[in-house]
């Protein structure tokens, strides 16, 4: 199977303290350990069980993901511009595997 | 102008007004029945956030969970969640913790935000097995718990 891809969309320029949308997806099966293969044998659970945004280090949204969530986990959260700097996605799998983004905001 | 004769259009009319008193009669009996569903729904709800989290929530309109009230596909059901809070050091809310109590696995997934840097909202998609009342359980930075719930009709089973 390929690597899961994660994207993000948002702006790359805000105004301070204008609140800014963030739409965050990656492509992953979220394999919920409740089915069943041709054999009969069950596929054991994988997904991504959680999702952390950082702004310059801080946390500033974090989800736990539980197996109920959709494939390709889709989530879109509102965020404000308190100054420039680096925003931080990181996804982390069943098993320890991490998958990271990073953006460039410039506050103004 | 013709004058129509008056017994054929009062008949129609007082069909139509039987029939309108009978609907009325109907639609009350069934009004209340919902009603009566929707207290036990509430009463289900309260219940099982206090076994999960050990303490009472209190159904809140400052809760919005927007979900469709039928949708087709269940393997990816639009969840919408914005709770009303300034998001200031004495007043935010910590997390929102969503429940699909007809689930296999009932946890849907917990957000969470942090005062003067993200809004209390978030967007995404779910998986549900059966028609249900999807929860949304917020905890404020005092500790209570306020809660919504969805009533969501989905046509396929989204966690076979």
């Amino acid at each position: 199977m390929a690597a899961p891809k994660p994207r993000v969309q948002l702006p790359s320029a805000a105004t301070k303290g204008e609140v800014f949308q963030v739409k965050a997806i990656i492509g992953h099966q979220m394999e919920t350990g409740l089915r069943k293969d041709a054999e009969g044998n069950v596929i054991p659970r994988k997904i991504i069980h959680k999702f952390v945004c950082r702004y310059n280090r801080v946390e500033v949204f974090v989800a736990d993901l539980h197996e109920a969530m959709a494939a390709n986990p889709y989530l879109e959260f509102y965020l404000r511009a308190t100054e420039s700097g680096r925003l931080e996605f990181i996804w982390e799998e069943d098993g320890g595997a991490t998958y990271l983004l990073l953006h460039e905001l410039m506050v103004a | 102008m013709l004058e129509k004769s008056p017994a054929p259009e009062a008949s129609r009319r007082a069909l139509l007004l039987a029939g309108a008193a009978g609907l009325a009669t109907a639609s009350l009996v069934s009004l209340s029945s919902a009603n009566e569903e929707r207290a036990g729904a509430n009463e289900e709800a309260v219940a099982l956030v206090k076994q999960l989290t050990g303490k009472t929530p209190t159904e809140s309109e400052r809760v919005h969970l927007m979900m469709p009230r039928s949708f087709p596909n269940g393997y990816t059901v639009p969840l919408d969640l914005a709770i009303d809070s300034p998001m200031t050091e004495s007043d935010y809310v910590r997390y929102v913790r969503v429940i699909a109590p007809r689930n296999p696995l009932i946890e849907v997934g917990t957000f969470h935000f942090v005062p003067q840097r993200s809004q209390p909202r978030v967007s995404t998609r779910i998986r549900l097995a059966e028609p249900q009342y999807v929860l949304a359980v917020a905890e404020m930075n005092d500790g209570t718990l306020l809660l919504a719930k969805a009533w969501v009709e989905v046509a396929t089973n989204g966690c076979a």
